[in-house]
């Protein structure tokens, strides 16, 4: 088709003013937040309407073009990069708010919606939308579907995948389903949960609704700053260990606090080398004795200062530290890398030394943010983007935290995506065999590879072709060798440890 | 269809201990009457891949088998003319892979059962909050591949919450893993979402790693016996109202060894005062709601009350005239639901036992007739079809029951209601995991 002619379809579709063509507003949408490459779009369009993004997908699909679906843009894993360029559909016209039932506790949204916008919604019937990425301000719900967003929050309330009850989706062939409206526990494979976190590989959400979680009755925030990460992090299973799970558990390190202090006068002591945020919640009934155990605990490892937080002006206060603390980095450095790797909990302060090393082998300064109740690291690597050998630098520091963070049987992304930016990783973390099932499972919803093509599979082994080895396999068409001989020699080659 | 052969093989590749072929020794394993061919039981992750191959070679129908107790849910197992039916137990696959209690994660083989897992986790002051029925029995494979869930989903989140990653033995007798043992993780699909509650239709599965919870400090039940459901549900619209958080909120009738016929269990846990506070205010609400009566239940009386609420949605196997099923809808169609079902009941003269998780929108119902086996087969079917009219998320868990043609009275049910919105996608992934039809073919919707 005509790129003339493909404007003016979707000009017809979604109308003349929600159709951008020239480069200059093309530019905006060649990458997300994460700028490692950028690729620009034929074309954006801002559909209103499920009925609009599915005729959208229909022409895309008969023009044999991609769909890339973009939320806020605030990604850091290059998911919403057009990588082969296409048809960008943003969201950002289909961003109300439709239907709130307080008495199912859940809320019906165009994936548009801002996710703090949300929770800002809700708060006055005394709810929340319980995913907090520390980018609500901006994200959107859908992106936060597509790539099953975390936050500080989430050791107690969970991932966005804990909070979204079903969706309509447009699926590759322009058809439109419904996976769940709330009803619990529905009979057949659990769509919703597959399609959470696909990072738009597989369909496109066009109404969610979401899990409303009512706001506890109280809650206490505890700031505590230590001599030393390790403090810290024993700190918290002290904390885990009496019997409590709180609902946040944040650290910052001895670079991070420099940072917020610069930036927002913080008064931290220059002395810190952590500052650990806690923050429990509940009935009211028996917080404050749990606030004064962790004060105690707290100087029981060597606290320089612990500052509870009680009243709702110190705890933002608190939290104002944390929630800017990647904004401070612009006091720092021109640039900054966001590295977000998972580790067993009790390898965070290995994993710290690790990259105080690495940060002196690459020579680049690197502060640690972290969510220390999940085993959620990171890394933020301080560069000049502008300087070549900087910006080699500080990618092959990001790929030894990855690399280091698998072998401490952890994974590579805890909260950010795969997207274009940790797809050649994928091969160190999963066998053939593991991208094998994941791409039998897009060869269902996307044969064509229609969604986001080049994303979360590896370019050299891209999930088509993934799909197309395992057929063969299924069929027991390999190599002439006996299945049975080849899973004996492929258990073995995997030893011991089959799992994980 | 080449038994002898397949029989040797799995022999020769696990041991002749475990491996089962004769109709005497399988016929514990049968299902609605009929006996499988074979039953094997691997030893181990590896073990269990290499019986998939043969299985795979000899396009057997398999049926993964934890513990058997949730054997009754859903369809009728189709079974094909001409192909061998094996039985592959993984109860061998017992073992703690990974345990690092400061993680507040957990790595074990499928055929853990849960009280196995406790005794690992309860010397930490941890636990995995899902309190599936027959714990002793059930294996965790087994509660990820139907789902199961327990009374505290409420306050903890449902198995899906927990689930962080699992490996899996497919059709191929190929092992691939999903997830981790981490409990954040993006890296990839959340392929355990696919694989939990697929009934062993898509893949075995093998390992499974868990979040973990640290165990409450204290505990406490509020019971609250109520002489209507109206009554009862008035307490749980003040529940849900009120900004107290229970663990579990129950609403049980026509239960034996229960404080009274009819009641709403409330369970408090966490800190000591934060009992304290749920005692007093679920107590004051339940008053105002008219209940008859409110006992305070401690200590081993309120474990001993959980363990039988949590065993309610099933016996070890079916009664003769029992049909078992469960109900979901949104939580504010609860109460209505309950009363359709129970009204239906009477009309056909059945007994109704009912556990709900009151805030959740999930019921287990209990049907029993105590007339003949053909009366009863008439009026549990007339009861289904008609509830199912209105409240079409209703799944057979069990039913035992043979009408006069001596046929089982699922064939007549709809065992998994109507036909669920992305059908035909599901079939797309019930084909590319299993292109032979080898896993539990009839079983599930799909």
């Amino acid at each position: 088709m005509e790129r003339a002619q493909l404007i003016e379809e979707l000009r017809r579709i979604v109308g003349s003013d929600g159709v951008l063509y020239r480069p200059e507003d093309l530019v905006t949408y060649d990458s997300d937040g994460c700028v490692m490459e950028t690729h620009a779009p034929q074309v954006v369009v801002l559909p209103t309407s499920t009925e609009q993004v599915s005729a959208v997908v229909k022409l895309a699909a008969q023009a044999g073009m991609p769909i890339v679906p973009r939320g806020a843009g605030t990604g850091l894993s290059g998911g919403a990069t057009p990588r082969h360029g296409g048809i960008v559909v943003t969201t950002s016209r289909m961003s109300r708010i439709l239907e709130f039932d307080a008495r199912n506790g859940r809320v019906l949204v165009e994936p548009g919606v801002i996710n703090f916008e949300l929770s800002q919604y809700l708060k006055p019937y005394g709810y929340q939308f319980a995913a907090d990425p520390s980018s609500q301000k901006a994200c959107t719900v859908g992106g936060n579907f597509a790539n099953n967003s975390g936050g500080p929050h989430c050791i107690k309330y969970g991932v966005t995948g804990s909070h979204v009850l079903g969706a309509e989706v447009v699926l590759a062939d322009g058809s439109v389903i419904w996976t769940g409206e709330g009803v619990p526990d529905r009979p057949g494979y659990d769509l919703t949960g597959i399609l959470v976190g696909s990072e738009g590989t597989m369909a496109l959400a066009t109404k969610i609704w979401l899990k409303a979680t009512r706001l506890p009755e109280s809650t206490r925030v505890v700031l505590a700053l230590f001599p030393d990460i390790s403090n810290s992090v024993e700190t918290v299973s002290q904390v885990i260990a009496g019997g409590f799970l709180p609902a946040a558990l944040e650290v910052m390190d001895r670079l991070a606090i420099k940072a917020v202090n610069e930036a927002y006068k913080m008064g931290l002591p220059a002395s810190a080398g952590a500052a650990l945020i806690i923050e429990v919640d509940g009935v009211e009934d028996g917080l404050d004795e749990l606030l004064a155990e962790i004060v105690d605990i707290c100087n029981k490892n060597a606290a320089i200062e612990v500052r509870p937080a009680r009243t709702v002006e110190e705890q933002t206060q608190v939290w104002a530290a944390r929630k800017n603390a990647f904004g401070a980095m612009g006091r720092l450095a021109p640039t900054y890398y966001l590295v977000d790797t998972v580790v067993p909990r009790t390898r965070l302060p290995f994993m710290m030394e690790q990259v105080k090393l690495i940060s002196q082998e690459f020579d680049l300064p690197i502060a640690n943010v972290f969510h220390a109740g999940d085993g959620n690291l990171h890394p933020i690597i301080l560069f000049d983007r502008s300087d070549p050998d900087q910006y080699q630098r500080a990618h092959e520091a990001a790929s030894r935290v990855m690399k280091l963070s698998i072998e401490q049987g952890g994974v590579i992304s805890g909260e950010h995506g795969i997207g274009m930016e940790k797809q050649e990783y994928m091969p160190l973390l999963f066998t053939a065999d593991d991208l094998g099932a994941m791409a039998a499972v897009h060869e269902s919803f996307d044969p064509n590879d229609l969604f986001n093509p080049g994303k979360i599979f590896p370019r050299t082994q891209t999930g088509k072709e993934l799909a197309s080895q395992r057929h063969a396999v299924m069929a027991g068409h390999t190599n002439g060798e006996n299945e049975f001989d080849k899973v004996t020699r492929l258990i073995k080659s995997q030893g011991e440890k089959v799992w994980i | 269809m080449d038994l002898t052969t397949l029989a040797r093989q799995l022999t020769e590749t696990i041991g002749a201990e475990h491996v089962s072929s004769t109709p005497d020794a399988c016929a514990a394993y049968a299902l609605a009457g009929q006996t499988p061919d074979i039953v094997a039981a691997p030893g181990s992750v590896a073990e269990l891949g290499q019986v998939m191959a043969l299985a795979s070679a000899h396009r057997a129908i398999v049926t993964p088998w934890g513990g058997g107790t949730r054997q009754a849910h859903g369809g009728l197992l189709a079974r094909a003319a001409g192909r061998p039916w094996l039985v592959i137990r993984t109860r061998r696959l017992n073992r703690l892979v990974e345990y690092e209690p400061a993680d507040l994660t957990i790595v074990v083989e499928a055929g853990m059962t849960p009280v196995e897992l406790d005794a690992l986790l309860r010397p930490h002051g941890q636990m995995l909050p899902v309190d599936a029925p027959l714990p002793e029995r059930t294996t965790l494979g087994g509660m990820i591949a139907t789902a199961a869930d327990g009374p505290r989903r409420l306050g903890y989140g449902l198995l899906r919450d927990l689930l962080l990653g699992t490996s899996v033995v497919e059709t191929s007798g190929r092992i691939s893993k999903a997830g981790g043992a981490v409990v954040k993780n993006v890296s990839g699909y959340d392929m355990m979402k696919l694989y939990l509650g697929s009934y062993g239709t898509l893949a075995i599965v093998a390992t499974a790693s868990f979040k973990l919870i640290p165990r409450p400090r204290d505990a406490a039940t509020i019971w609250c016996s109520f002489a209507t459901q109206a009554a009862a549900f008035a307490l749980v619209e003040a529940l849900h109202t009120s900004q107290l958080a229970p663990a579990a909120v129950e609403y049980l009738a026509g239960a034996e060894d229960l404080p009274a016929p009819r009641g709403l269990a409330v369970l408090a846990e966490g800190l000591q005062a934060a009992v304290e506070r749920h005692v007093r205010d679920v107590s004051h609400l339940a008053r105002q709601a008219g209940a008859q009566d409110v006992q305070i239940l401690r200590d081993e009386d309120s474990t001993r009350l959980w363990a039988r609420i949590a065993n309610l949605p099933q016996t070890a196997d079916p009664a003769p005239n029992e049909l078992v099923v469960r109900l979901s809808c949104l939580p504010s169609d609860l109460n209505q639901a309950l009363q359709d079902a129970a009204s239906l009941a009477d009309r056909h003269g059945l007994a109704l036992l009912v556990d709900a998780r009151a805030l959740s929108g999930v019921a287990y119902l209990r049907l029993h007739s105590a007339a003949t086996a053909n009366q009863a087969g008439t009026a549990l079917r007339a009861w289904h079809q008609e509830l199912l009219v209105r409240w079409p998320y209703l799944a057979v868990l069990a039913c035992a029951v043979v009408t006069e043609e001596g046929r089982p009275l699922k064939e007549h049910l709809s065992p998994w209601g109507p036909e669920p919105a992305g059908y035909t996608l599901m079939q797309r992934i019930k084909h590319e995991f299993d292109p032979q039809g080898m896993l539990n073919p009839g079983r599930f919707v799909v």
